[in-house]
């Protein structure tokens, strides 16, 4: 029985089908939606924004608000509820990390900024390298 | 009389121009227009004027470089050749605003001219291993003096340049005399003016380091060839640069993801500051520089110092800082430590560490993909003028 599951999110709607897709399916499941922010960037200036915020902490949850908060509404349209965990620096870094306290990870197949080159270059595609390198199963949502 | 191929070298000139125009206004005024502290007509307007110094002054030295001494003998700039250099350093710029690949229009220019050069048996090695080597060393400088001042006195900078605009304009035009001056409205208070003008400043700085380094970019084949005399040169490139800030630079300055203007103002003060000092420096001693790369490494400089900055035991008892600040020193300690008890969560979550941002295999890729668009131009152009024959080589 799958009752713990990591859903990555950014805030593109692949991202929103792999949730819908962890909801209906683990329906008794503990899921726990991961956004990271401070993500590597041409001249990381995101990365850098961040870095020099006084709490990082604070900051990064701040960032990371609106994703969480759409995340919960779709959450809510089934009547469950969700838990959240804010991540910084490189994205499939930080779910291969996490992986080891789920039991699956369950992630959309590409992300806003797939179509951008230099995210693809600097970040590449994080479904990916996370059903590469993740010690549990990964579930790719289409 | 002006030949129809001296025609097309300067129309393409001026097409590289414009878009320099375009790509440097945001950089250098995005942080003054996102303020509110300038409209985009007066940003096109000081990006012009101050543009136009630095070339006039220091950018010749520059065009002299690229121009005269990275060729042995500057015969090899036929027209035909000048023109297919400014080709490439077109398509290069087009690339990096159409796949948003920030690319070094000085280095990309330098690599077209070297690979013309080298096609022609005419490169000047000595010339061209001493800007390879400012190349290396200037983003190190850059990357050092930042961190420095992202270490020991960001904190001090950000509490002083702290900038709240108020509600409503700055200025109001005082039109009750003979000539109309503007004066501050009831809203704004001193500090705030302060602000403003050193971000006005700063952009001013900007634009006069890009003139010092960029005029040489749209017009040094020209220069080299001959065809062209220096000053009408550097005038005709200007007006070009002038047009590019008035049209396209408005669209730049309002959607290109200008991450200089993401950064927190303090930020970008300080890396334009020392990013565009040592652009003027390089154009000085007629070093063509590579603002981009210099400005990403202030930039990360800045980060990785502020992420590993020391903290005072002052500091921390006042707990004027937050408390997770030596990185290091922070996940030592928890290693083997038990977990503390924490109240309603099961699981410890995992502090955000600002060392997660910066790795340096992330940093790596950085760099080398602001290296793919002057590479490209490099070999590029010397495939062309080794095996293309319309160039009178």
């Amino acid at each position: 029985m799958l009752s713990r599951v990591l859903v990555p999110m950014d805030d593109s709607d692949h991202a929103e089908h792999a949730l819908e897709y962890a909801l209906e399916n683990f329906s008794d499941a503990e899921i726990t939606v991961l956004h990271v922010v401070g993500v590597p960037s041409m001249m990381m200036g995101d990365a850098v924004g961040l870095s020099l915020e006084d709490d990082l902490e604070e900051a990064a949850a701040d960032r990371a608000g609106p994703v969480f908060e759409r995340a919960r509404e779709v959450a809510a349209e089934r009547d469950r509820e969700i838990e959240t965990v804010v991540g910084v620096g490189h994205p499939a870094r930080n779910v291969i990390d996490r992986a080891d306290d789920y039991d699956t990870v369950v992630v959309g197949s590409h992300g806003e900024d797939w179509n951008r080159a230099t995210h693809r270059f600097l970040v590449g595609n994080v479904a990916e390298t996370v059903s590469k390198r993740a010690s549990v199963p990964v579930i790719i949502v289409r | 009389m002006i030949s129809t191929l001296l025609l097309i070298g300067i129309l393409v000139a001026i097409f590289v121009g414009y878009n320099i125009g375009g790509a440097t206004t945001g950089p250098a005024f995005g942080p003054a227009v996102g303020a509110d502290a300038i409209s985009k007509t007066a940003a096109g307007a000081l990006m012009t004027v101050f543009f136009f110094v630095g070339a006039w002054t220091i950018g010749r030295r520059v065009v002299d470089t690229l121009g005269r001494d990275l060729v042995h003998d500057p015969g090899v700039f036929t027209l035909e050749a000048s023109v297919g250099v400014l080709f490439f350093i077109g398509v290069a710029l087009f690339v990096g605003n159409v796949f948003g690949v920030p690319a070094s229009t000085s280095m990309t220019a330098v690599g077209s001219i070297a690979g013309l050069a080298l096609a022609a048996g005419e490169l000047n090695w000595a010339v061209m291993g001493e800007i390879a080597i400012w190349w290396i060393v200037s983003p190190f400088i850059g990357f050092w003096v930042s961190l420095v001042i992202g270490r020991y006195f960001y904190a001090a900078l950000n509490r002083r340049i702290a900038m709240e605009r108020s509600e409503g304009p700055l200025f109001e035009i005082d039109r009750s005399g003979i000539v109309p001056t503007p004066a501050l409205t009831d809203t704004t208070n001193l500090r705030e003016v302060g602000g403003v003008v050193m971000v006005v400043a700063i952009g001013c700085l900007m634009a006069y380091s890009s003139g010092t380094s960029n005029i040489a970019n749209a017009v040094a084949p020209l220069v080299g060839s001959g065809e062209l005399e220096m000053n009408p040169a550097i005038i005709i490139g200007c007006l070009a640069v002038g047009i590019g800030t008035f049209t396209i630079a408005r669209r730049t300055l309002e959607t290109m993801g200008n991450e200089l203007t993401e950064l927190p103002l303090t930020a970008a003060i300080v890396t334009a500051t020392v990013s565009a000092t040592l652009v003027i420096f390089l154009s000085a001693i007629g070093i063509p520089a590579s603002f981009v790369i210099i400005a990403t490494m202030c930039i990360i400089g800045l980060g990785w110092g502020r992420a590993t900055r020391p903290m005072t035991v002052g500091e921390a008892v006042r707990g004027e800082e937050s408390a997770p600040v030596s990185v290091g020193a922070l996940s030592e300690d928890r290693e083997g430590e038990e977990l503390p008890p924490i109240g309603e969560e099961e699981e410890p979550e995992r502090i955000p560490k600002a060392s997660d941002l910066f790795d340096p295999a992330t940093t790596a890729r950085v760099v080398l993909m602001q290296n793919v668009v002057p590479a490209i131009a490099t070999i590029g152009a010397y495939a062309t003028f080794r095996f293309v024959p319309i160039f009178g080589l």
